[in-house]
């Protein structure tokens, strides 16, 4: 018996929006850059992340001896690094693989390369560390005063910048996100209510003839929804964007520090799914609490 | 169709709009609703419609008690209600047809038959030729017409109509009025608020008359105006019982008829 009128819906909703172009169209739009920022700031974490895995799986810890350092010194490094409790695996390069490892590392510059030789280049032990959390205090435990320790570095040194950094600006993104956020509810709810009311009449109408109370409001929810969902579609893109010009410029440049960065497509499209559905949430909150404050019904 | 039991309504603050009224409105009846402004007229249609809730007594509607009706359920009662007003209140961007429509559409009604019964109440309210006007192409009696057909399309039990002829010269009004009595002859319940003297002297149906807020009169061929050998004040309404057409009035009205000779 009781059909939906789809079509009336579609069209009320249409020549709402149509009517009140503007303000939509200021809507969607904070809709769509607050959603590009929720959308980047999660690849950006993603990315950090997936960096951060790359280097700690491999080398969290690298002791350089002294080139020529003597037997002696190697040896006791050698044992202070087999009692270290946090170190779980190590390796050690000797001068002719330390040689190998430099040339590969520096192949692009020949110059550089002509200078080595197996004499100059520091052997290196390579350790894993069972928690990455330790990198810190062992690197400074042995570049302290070691016999023919070169330098001790961790590679999770710089991730844990890195990570800082990132995290400031997740933070911040996402700050200015839900400010712009709270902004499109508040323009949407403010288009909603423009729309009520350029509808007065029609609505007084519909309640004297018996219109049920959701007949009344549900063009007016849709038409928060498609303010939404307008806005998450133009993050979608914009996101999707983002993601593809980090992948052009890793392979132009061949930026091989950010490979990792390009993310694979099962996590852009969980993300883009979110932003769709803030989106859409944005939109439904937004006119619903308009219905309800100025549609006396 | 519409029984007021004990009825007792004020607004915020103010003093009563309706005080202990109780009375009947039967199936088919046309009944006029006069008093100064002020006087409850409009409080009276709205607590019909539901568009206010009594502090005290009930209201029967169709058979149902309306003050504890859920929300949910009052558009289903006010499909049972046609309303009509002074000032039309037609949607100036649709067309005649458009107007009407719409009360059907907004109920769901399908397209088919709102087709259908659109043209046969235009053809009613004698628009037939009009359906594709702009409201504001229309006269004053044309857009009330509109209202009419825009209220009776649904085919209403009850039709209130809030001083249709208020906006309206004499001779428009003569003809509102053939519409509405026409309408009350299909037997829908009129329910009609007025000041229009001409209009409650020439018809001469049931008259109730609020003053202040109560029932004063209630007159089954009556006049407008108020007199004090016809006055029921102090005589509790219910007693009045109703007075329908071809029944010789009961109680005190008749002897009150009798005696001025009304008929």
């Amino acid at each position: 018996m009781l059909q939906l009128p789809f079509e009336y819906f579609a069209k009320e909703t249409a020549s709402n929006l149509w009517r009140n172009r503007v303000m939509a169209l200021a809507a969607v739009l904070t809709v769509a850059v607050s959603l590009s920022l929720v959308g980047s700031s999660l690849l950006l974490r993603q990315a950090v992340n997936r960096q951060i895995g790359e280097f700690g799986a491999n080398v969290s810890l690298e002791v350089f001896m002294n080139p020529g350092a003597p037997r002696q010194q190697i040896a006791e490094v050698r044992s202070m690094i087999e009692q270290t409790p946090q170190i779980t695996h190590f390796t050690y390069l000797g001068p002719l693989q330390s040689y190998e490892q430099a040339k590969r590392l520096l192949a692009s510059s020949p110059a550089a390369v002509s200078t080595l030789s197996p004499a100059v280049v520091p052997t290196v032990f390579r350790c894993q560390l069972a928690t990455p959390q330790d990198a810190t205090a062992l690197v400074a435990t042995f570049s302290n005063g070691v016999p023919g320790v070169y330098r001790a570095t961790s590679p999770l040194q710089s991730i844990h910048v890195l990570e800082q950094v990132a995290n400031v600006l997740q933070v911040i993104l996402i700050a200015i996100a839900l400010l712009l956020l709270i902004s499109s509810l508040v323009l949407i709810l403010n288009a909603i209510r423009m729309a009520i009311f350029a509808r007065r009449r029609e609505v007084s109408v519909m309640k004297l003839v018996g219109a049920t109370n959701w007949f009344i409001r549900v063009p007016f929810m849709l038409e928060g929804l498609v303010q939404g969902l307008l806005g998450a579609a133009v993050a979608v893109v914009i996101v999707l964007l983002a993601n593809v010009g980090v992948g052009y410029l890793v392979r132009h440049y061949h930026v091989s520090v950010l490979s990792s960065s390009v993310l694979p497509a099962h996590d852009v499209l969980m993300t883009e799914l979110l932003v769709v559905a803030v989106g859409v949430i944005v939109g439904v909150v937004g006119s619903s609490v308009a219905v309800r404050r100025f549609l006396e019904v | 169709m519409i029984r007021f039991e004990n009825v007792s309504k004020s607004y915020d603050g103010g003093s009563a709009a309706l005080e202990d009224m109780s009375l009947e409105i039967l199936k088919g009846e046309f009944v006029f609703l006069v008093g100064a402004s002020g006087s409850g007229k409009t409080t009276f249609l709205k607590l019909i419609l539901r568009e206010e809730v009594p502090d005290q007594g009930q209201i029967y509607v169709a058979g149902r008690e309306i003050g504890r009706l859920a929300p949910s359920r009052v558009p289903y009662l006010r499909r049972n209600l046609g309303c009509i007003f002074q000032d039309f209140r037609l949607l100036p961007n649709k067309t005649v047809a458009e107007n009407v429509a719409f009360a059907l559409q907004v109920i769901g009604r399908p397209r088919s038959v709102i087709h259908s019964q659109v043209s046969q109440v235009l053809e009613l309210v004698g628009l037939g030729q009009k359906g594709a006007r702009m409201p504001d192409e229309l006269s004053g009696g044309e857009q009330q017409r509109v209202a009419i057909a825009r209220a009776f399309v649904n085919r209403p039990l009850v039709l209130l109509a809030d001083e249709p002829t208020g906006n309206l010269d004499p001779a428009t009004s003569q003809g509102i009025m053939r519409l509405l009595d026409r309408i009350n002859r299909t037997g829908t319940t009129v329910l009609m608020a007025t000041h229009d003297v001409g209009i409650v002297d020439t018809m001469r149906r049931r008259v109730i008359e609020l003053d202040n807020g109560t029932l004063v009169r209630d007159q089954a061929r009556g006049v407008y105006g108020f007199d004090a050998t016809t006055s029921t004040r102090g005589v509790p309404a219910i007693t009045l019982g109703v007075a329908r057409d071809g029944e010789p009035p009961t109680g005190r009205l008749a002897a009150v008829r009798a005696r001025r000779g009304t008929r």
